[in-house]
């Protein structure tokens, strides 16, 4: 799963299975934006193999624990999304309540 | 252990009667005479993928 | 994207002209008000902004590095505080089946990630096993089968689960019945989806096997313990069925019959396109047009006869004719303002990089608001098997 040499822990890829460019992309762009990532990057080895790999290399800290705390953040933005969204829907059902009845939609 | 198999029905070409034909008859349609004779759908289970 | 940093903690664009300066007098500079803790506004532009010029778009990058604008002294890094303050939805409108929002201040890799998932990642249910008891239409065995199977089922799919390797059970499969017979002498007869009845006690054909069992039930395809009527109350108030009942499955002629089951099982789009729960799902970004220059009098009358889908309006202001920005959110990005010579210098067609227009049309089995929470859930699931694996 880990790639990496046992003397530099700040180096290392990390392949994962039954992973593609959803997840992949997503992490790289939270990696990214962690002041202690000097490099990172993921890449897709062969398209019929759902396969990624995705390489940190940091500023110091290990880079296992470096891209947990990017899956956590990650965790965190998602959480922190679904509620955004679950209020403004809940405003928009508020504001706005359904006006057409339910009727109309079986004309076909 | 049957005596012989059940009689098969076929279904003719032509007028799409239903004509049942023991071993040995004549191939052949009873109401039209036309001697093409096709078998019917078997009647047991298939099973497709819906893919 | 984190969004423009303004609450900086450890930078300041003036360090170089403060060097030997201890941190507390960094951060007394930079409370001062007069003090610029942005970038540049060129240079904010093409952090926040694509250009759409005639031949293509450029700064289409989103600068995520966290030490991108180092030497300017901006943070780039991700403040989740930051981010949580910037961040917005705004839900546009609502439908039964159809959602659009607005989502500002997100980075285009996590709305890719959530289109992606909505698409292939969410589960629904679909029907996969088709069992012919007789079909004597003009419609093959599998091409019936295979329309069957893209029949989008109103039920909810979290209520079910996976068949891995289980026997069909009331908990993994739903069982529908379809037996239409066009009489000899009635006219043709079409078979919509409407015919599709639910059976919630299970399969009703009758498992041939070798042994001659004399059993009161005999063995059929499924083996339900219990009558899935019981299994949620929702199902005796709305019974489970297609979502619409007008999608034509074949056509009878006289004397031909169809007499089939069919078994759903839930699955994900990333196996069959029939299991994805979306028509389909996109985004684009908030499109921004910007009058470079005042556009009066001709030219303006131009520009306006110019857009297809009239973005611009002219204001008569003072008895001089200058066209405004009416509708930025419908262009189309089709670049016809800034066709021909010179408009390209008048007009700015650019694109917010990090405000997406999100729209969701769903099959009918999860109303669209359900299904991005639950994409949501799905790329949090995944984060979380992936710290599970690096623990």
């Amino acid at each position: 799963m880990e790639h990496g040499s046992f003397t530099d822990e700040t180096k290392s890829t990390f392949s994962m299975a039954d992973e593609d460019h959803t997840l992949a992309n997503a992490l790289r762009c939270t990696l990214n934006q962690d002041p202690r990532v000097t490099f990172c990057g993921y890449s897709i080895p062969h398209p019929s193999d759902n396969r990624v790999n995705i390489r940190v290399q940091t500023t110091g800290d290990p880079a296992r624990e470096v891209l947990k705390d990017a899956c956590q953040n990650l965790m965190v933005v998602c959480q922190h999304v679904r509620n955004t969204f679950d209020k403004a829907v809940l405003d928009f059902n508020l504001t706005k309540p359904k006006e057409k009845p339910v009727g109309d939609i079986n004309i076909k | 252990m049957d005596p012989q198999p059940e009689p098969v029905s076929y279904i003719c070409g032509d007028c799409g009667m239903e004509n049942t034909l023991k071993q040995g008859d004549v191939i052949q349609c009873r109401e039209c005479g036309y001697r093409i004779l096709y078998k019917k759908r078997t009647r047991r289970i298939v099973q497709y993928e819906a893919r | 994207m984190s969004g423009k940093d303004k609450n900086l903690h450890n930078m300041s664009e003036s360090e170089s002209e403060q060097e030997g300066v201890d941190k507390e007098g960094i951060e007394w500079i930079m409370n001062l008000p007069d003090v610029p803790m942005k970038l540049p506004p060129h240079v904010e532009l093409q952090r926040t902004r694509v250009e759409c010029k005639a031949d293509a778009p450029i700064h289409t990058d989103t600068i995520q590095y966290s030490g991108a604008f180092a030497s300017m002294g901006f943070d780039n890094s991700l403040r989740l505080d930051n981010f949580r303050n910037n961040f917005k939805i705004e839900v546009i409108d609502l439908k039964e089946d159809d959602i659009e929002f607005d989502m500002i201040g997100i980075d285009p890799a996590l709305a890719n990630a959530f289109r992606r998932i909505l698409i292939s990642e969410v589960p629904t249910m679909a029907i996969e096993k088709v069992l012919f008891a007789n079909n004597t239409s003009i419609v093959q065995d599998e091409v019936l089968a295979h329309r069957l199977g893209l029949v989008p089922i109103r039920v909810d799919p979290r209520l079910f689960k996976y068949s891995d390797k289980d026997a069909p059970n009331e908990n993994n499969t739903i069982v529908f019945r379809l037996h239409a017979c066009c009489e000899r002498g009635k006219p043709r007869l079409t078979v919509t989806s409407k015919a599709l009845t639910w059976l919630p006690n299970g399969s009703e054909f009758p498992l041939v096997s070798d042994k001659s069992v004399s059993n009161s039930k005999p063995k059929t395809y499924t083996s339900f313990s219990c009558s899935q009527n019981t299994l949620s109350k929702e199902f005796s108030n709305n019974p489970i069925g297609p979502k619409d009942s007008d999608i034509i499955l074949a056509r009878l002629g006289p004397g031909q019959e169809i007499e089939l089951e069919a078994h759903a099982v839930k699955g994900m789009g990333k196996t069959h396109a029939k299991w994805s729960p979306v028509a389909t799902a996109w985004y684009r970004m908030l499109p921004e047009v910007v009058l470079m220059e005042e556009i009066e009098d001709e030219l303006a009358e131009e520009l306006e006869k110019k857009c297809p889908v009239n973005v611009f309006d002219i204001e008569d202001i003072a008895g001089k004719k200058r066209a405004t920005v009416a509708r930025p959110r419908d262009c189309t990005l089709c670049r016809e303002c800034i066709r021909g010579d010179a408009w390209e210098k008048r007009v700015a067609l650019r694109r917010v990089k990090d405000h997406f227009i999100f729209k969701i049309e769903s099959t009918g089995a999860l109303p669209p608001e359900v299904l991005f929470t639950e994409a949501v859930k799905i790329l949090e699931d995944k984060c979380e098997r992936l710290i599970a694996e690096l623990s």
